[in-house]
């Protein structure tokens, strides 16, 4: 009987160490494993504060860099500060790479902040996009947008350009591939013209509803005009402008006819001549409204 | 008035319908109040037809009057027939100054010098648009009036549209218009359509079109299908950049109506599993027709939903980009 207690008791004392070792074993494992992940994470925390460190670096060598091109006003002078700065290797190259982009889309942010026309990087790099604005008198008409393939060649794939305003002509004449910036102060300029002139177009028809526009055109550059003149004759006037120049928004030419000869050479009249080449057809229909001119 | 004369009339108004009679016969403005008062528009239009004959008679009308008429009822409705895109090329130093009167007097002593007997009517639209009717004769007969064509030109753009020109009569007004509009030749813009504002409106761009912007308003979808939200949500981000691509192809809001885009295919044939095909030398000539009411706007929903593969594909993308419905395809290139 002791025999077999011893057996059983024997077995039982050998599986209690057993499971004491075990435990340990599981101890040891968890700690060990937990040990690791400690580990790990220290390690990727790490990493991050070293990249954060080299980011806040390059960050604050590109602010220098910024700063220092500013000063020199232009983003394409090359200064003496910058040369020194440069060290020939190619991080400084790159950042100041970096630090002229910012201030290149700082310098579009700003221009289409007054209405200029705005630049935007499409196709994964391989294109822009820039759109120009319209405005007259304080007012934003149209935008205008161009789409641009950045190829050996720049070529326009895309655009909303309206076909009467000459795109190719301007293309050409102002030589897209190597001043892109003269073509589209050109361009601009003919469609804010453009869009002046239909404006001015609008509010004469919408605010002087007693003059009658006989003819118009689609380019906005010719314009004649049905006046009425008070009184007891009540003769019809007609009125021709022409807008020789299609960057102005002023008359070129003012050509008066009437049945009335008299009125045509009457000193009244030739002011209001004078005061249509100078001033927009809008406000010029209000003073001679107002001087009694027309009805 | 001549029996001619005569037919042409009934034919008009056989053509116009009774709806709109009474707003056309107002706006001709060749009889009087009292005469256009004593038709009676509730009669059947053959009562009504014999009553206006009548009065034409008594108001001494002729030929020119009654193509005036049927001018006013084509420019009032212009999307019938077929009509074709042309474009002007080569333009002169004094291209865009051209101004009515010179194109008017340009225009028709041109076509007068080409062809003695033809009949010219020129009439400016409210909408800057030039519409011009010509009547062709021989040289020997008068001028055929019951098939003219119609050419609407607007100044300073180099796009012409037509209806109704034989090939006989082709090259006459090709050089008629290259003449008074002061450009050097005017090709085929291989555009056509039944319905005239929407292939002008493809042409001279004016549709709305989407561009990539910095801040990018979210485009709608008009007609949306019926919404599963998990499934939304997870592909909100693909819904939209296949929505801004679609745009971006084809435009926003209404799209002009066109019916139909050919590609005349004359590319080699490649799939090596037809024995009788391949390996041959001349191309395989086919043509690929889409046909619809309104194409683009099929098209561009193929696109928003997926069903065409984006980006959209420069063959569908030229419909609009290059403004033609007809292209031919060689191993080149379109």
């Amino acid at each position: 009987m002791e025999e077999a207690r011893k057996g059983v008791l024997g077995h039982l004392n050998m599986l209690e160490m057993e499971a004491n070792n075990l435990e340990l074993k599981k101890q040891e494992l968890r700690q060990r494993g937990r040990q690791e992940e400690l580990n790990a994470n220290l390690q990727a925390l790490l990493s991050k504060r070293d990249q954060l460190k080299a980011e806040i670096k390059a960050n604050t060598s590109l602010q220098k860099m910024r700063t220092l091109l500013d000063r020199t006003g232009f983003p394409y002078e090359r200064n003496e500060d910058v040369d020194n700065l440069e060290d020939g290797s190619d991080n400084s190259q790159l950042l100041l790479m970096m630090a002229r982009h910012t201030q290149l889309k700082d310098l579009l942010h700003a221009h289409h902040l007054i209405g200029g026309y705005d630049v935007l990087q499409t196709r994964k790099g391989k294109g822009v996009c820039v759109s120009l604005a319209t405005a007259y008198e304080g007012v934003y008409l149209e935008t205008y947008n161009l789409e641009i393939d950045l190829g050996s060649d720049l070529r326009i794939y895309r655009h909303n350009i309206p076909p009467f305003i000459p795109l190719e002509r301007l293309v050409t004449q102002g030589n897209m591939q190597t001043d892109i910036k003269d073509f589209l102060d050109t361009l601009s300029q003919y469609l804010n013209a453009y869009a002046g002139r239909k404006q001015q177009l609008h509010l004469t028809k919408e605010i002087h509803s007693s003059v009658q526009v006989v003819e118009s055109n689609a380019l906005c550059t010719i314009l004649v005009l049905m006046f009425t003149i008070p009184g007891e004759k009540a003769e019809a006037t007609l009125c021709t402008l022409q807008y020789a120049d299609h960057t102005q928004r002023l008359p070129t030419r003012v050509n008066i006819e009437s049945e009335d000869t008299a009125l045509v050479s009457s000193p009244q009249w030739k002011k209001n001549k004078a005061l249509l080449l100078e001033t927009p057809l809008h406000t010029a229909l209000v003073t001679m409204k107002k001087t009694g001119s027309i009805a | 008035m001549d029996d001619s004369t005569k037919h042409i009339l009934q034919r008009l108004m056989r053509r116009i319908p009774s709806q709109m009679l009474q707003t056309m016969l107002g706006k001709w403005a060749h009889l009087s109040r009292e005469d256009l008062h004593s038709l009676d528009f509730t009669q059947p239009k053959w009562v009504l037809t014999e009553h206006l004959l009548a009065l034409c008679e008594e108001n001494g009308l002729r030929v020119k009057h009654i193509t005036e008429l049927e001018m006013i009822y084509i420019i009032e409705n212009p999307n019938q027939g077929m009509w074709h895109g042309f474009q002007l090329l080569d333009a002169e130093e004094d291209a865009p100054s051209i101004e009515l009167t010179q194109f008017k007097e340009q225009f028709k002593a041109n076509l007068t010098e080409l062809i003695s007997h033809v009949s010219i009517k020129i009439k400016k639209h409210t909408d800057e648009a030039i519409w011009i009717r010509v009547a062709w004769g021989d040289n020997f007969t008068k001028p055929y009036h019951l098939k003219p064509t119609y050419v609407v030109h607007h100044l300073q753009t180099p796009y012409v549209f037509v209806t109704g020109l034989t090939s006989k009569y082709k090259p006459l007004l090709n050089q008629a218009l290259v003449l008074a509009t002061r450009y050097g030749s005017m090709k085929d813009a291989h555009l056509s359509g039944r319905n005239l504002t929407a292939i002008r409106d493809l042409l001279m761009r004016q549709y709305q079109q989407v561009f990539p912007t910095k801040n990018p308003k979210p485009l709608q979808e008009k007609n949306p299908v019926p919404r599963n939200p998990n499934i939304e949500k997870e592909q909100a981000e693909n819904t939209e950049n296949r929505l801004q691509m679609a745009c971006e192809a084809f435009g926003d809001g209404t799209l002009p109506q066109l019916q139909k885009a050919v590609y005349k295919l004359e590319t080699k044939f490649r799939d090596n599993s037809n024995k009788t095909l391949t390996g041959r030398e001349e191309p395989f000539r086919g043509v690929v027709e889409f046909a619809s009411t309104n194409l683009l706007e099929s098209l561009r929903h193929c696109v928003s939903s997926g069903m065409a593969s984006t980006p959209v594909t420069p063959l569908l993308s030229s419909i609009t980009q290059k403004g033609r419905n007809y292209f031919v395809i060689t191993d080149k290139g379109v």
